[in-house]
């Protein structure tokens, strides 16, 4: 895999979340992108249980449980600024096991899905992200393939970004500033998710118009 | 006739010639039929030999008369005349009915043809030999017979002596790591690892570098059984036109005489595309070009440019 930029495309004025989407799909094909399938990512939050937390008061640290359809075999297991943990997807059944320790909050549950794009080496993938059942926001992922390290790559990736997102063009992801020349993982790609659906959480509910 | 006559035929001698030609083919099948019957019933057997040897003595000797009369009459005929260009194809040119068959004017824009495609051959062989795309110490043009049979050499250089260039062009460049294998015998196979931004396999031959290919740093160059995957390309567009230009750059850089000082001057070049993913182009100060960064690097200054923004 290469370096991947996730970020948070605004929903545009006047449109709904869905035509927003189509807004954006339809600029990438007409930059010469081609629709490969689709993808999805979802994220479950777990609380660290009552009765295994010490006497000193700590707040619980929340865990997320991750699933990417680009690694269907895996389940990633995250926690904020904390480590991330990459499993087979039996993971999922241990987490139910663990019910004493870790326990799954409330309707919680977040995903991000939408249609895949292959324009060149470049991999994007345009997702609506939801919430049960209403759309939150707009995903819009982009990897380069042939690259492995961030910050190599970065200049490249905003140049190609503002080619279609115009002034909604992002930053560059805090995960990129983290080590110098590391290698780009899937891990990454997870956290960058994580932090993306954390900050639609606490985000007004948009009005729900033409979700299908 | 004078036409005839002119062109130096002795068409006389000539017919009786023809007559001869038949009168010893005759007297000649005359001797097989005698072989063939074999002695004949005669009363005694000396008698059926004597009969048998003088009937083949006699055909015999008309065979000599014949073959002689033949000498004779083929020095009378004599030598075509040397003075048409064509020689005996000129004598298609007396063909009446030109019409029908037109051969001799066909004959003779094959002349012209050859004669033309021979001059232009000689040409272009001069030309190309001036700027030669061999990459041996064979010179091109030299005849097949004239060609050394033994390989230049610097196909022969020894192992060690390949060995040592390599590891010193290892050391040249810190952000370059170069693995040297000989799977397949004498012949090494490098693996270039470049920064974190490619592989290259190079495929050598002696000091002279016969293929390269180039890879993206996470993708995968050994076949499943292990070995050096030479035959695949990148699943990038990107490196599939990094392979392209650096098939280039082999046929760039050649100098029979000092193959180490390729080698050098191609790792040199392979090496500036450390900044393959940093480094806009030159010329229209761009990252992205149909989704490509600028993949060639130029031949002497390496700075970078796009396919398309190369002069
Ligand atoms: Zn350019």
């Amino acid at each position: 895999m290469g370096v991947t930029c996730v970020s948070q495309m605004p929903v545009a004025e006047g449109k709904s979340v869905q035509q927003t989407v189509e807004l954006l799909t339809r600029k990438l094909e007409m930059l010469g992108a081609e629709k490969q399938g689709t993808f999805c990512v979802d994220c479950e939050t777990y609380h660290t249980a009552a009765s295994t937390l010490g006497s000193q008061g700590q707040a619980g640290k929340l865990m997320y449980v991750m699933h990417n359809s680009e690694y269907p075999l895996s389940c990633f297991a995250l926690f904020e600024n904390g480590p991330c943990l990459i499993a087979d997807t039996n993971f999922d059944v241990l987490m139910v096991k663990l019910k004493g320790f870790f326990q799954s909050a409330k309707a919680s549950k977040i995903e991000t899905r939408g249609p895949r794009y292959q324009y060149c080496d470049f991999l994007v993938k345009v997702g609506t992200v939801t919430m049960g059942p209403s759309a939150r926001g707009i995903s819009v992922e982009v990897e380069y393939g042939p690259c492995v390290v961030a910050s190599d790559c970065w200049s490249l990736l905003l140049e190609f970004l503002q080619s279609f997102l115009g002034s909604h063009t992002p930053g560059a992801p805090p995960v990129f500033g983290n080590r110098h020349d590391a290698v780009y993982g899937p891990a990454d790609t997870m956290i960058q998710y994580m932090e993306l659906f954390n900050k639609i959480r606490k985000q007004q509910q948009v009005p729900v118009a033409g979700i299908r | 006739m004078a036409d005839v006559l002119s062109v130096g035929v002795n068409l006389e001698a000539f017919s009786q010639a023809i007559s001869a030609i038949q009168a010893l083919r005759s007297s000649v099948s005359r001797v097989f039929d005698c072989l063939k019957d074999g002695m004949r019933n005669k009363e005694t057997l000396e008698g059926r030999e004597k009969a048998f040897i003088a009937h083949f003595q006699d055909n015999l000797h008309s065979v000599n008369r014949d073959l002689n009369e033949l000498e004779r009459l083929s020095n009378l005929v004599g030598k075509p005349s040397e003075n048409h260009p064509l020689h005996n194809s000129g004598l298609l040119s007396l063909d009446p009915v030109q019409d029908k068959t037109p051969l001799y004017s066909q004959l003779l824009q094959a002349y012209k043809w050859s004669n033309k495609l021979q001059y232009h051959a000689g040409l272009a062989s001069g030309l190309l030999n001036q700027q030669s795309l061999k990459r041996s110490a064979n010179q091109m043009g030299v005849s097949a017979k004239r060609r050394p049979k033994a390989q230049p050499t610097t196909l022969v250089l020894p192992p060690q002596y390949v060995d040592d260039v390599i590891s010193r062009i290892d050391r040249m460049f810190p952000e370059m790591s170069i693995h040297l294998s000989r799977p397949n015998g004498t012949s090494a196979m490098l693996l270039v690892t470049l920064g974190k931004v490619l592989k290259v396999i190079v495929v050598m031959r002696s000091l002279f570098i016969d293929r390269t290919i180039v890879k993206g740093y996470n993708e995968n160059v050994y076949t499943e059984d292990g070995k050096l995957d030479i035959w695949s390309k990148s699943n990038y567009q990107v490196f599939q036109k990094v392979t392209d230009h650096a098939t280039t750059a082999l046929l760039h850089y050649q100098l029979p005489q000092m193959p180490d000082v390729v080698v050098r001057s191609f790792m040199t070049w392979l090496r500036s595309y450390i900044k393959l993913f940093q480094a806009p182009c030159q010329r229209c100060g761009k990252f992205l070009q149909d989704g490509l960064p600028p993949t060639w690097r130029d031949f002497r200054t390496l700075e970078a440019f796009h396919d398309t923004c190369r002069q």
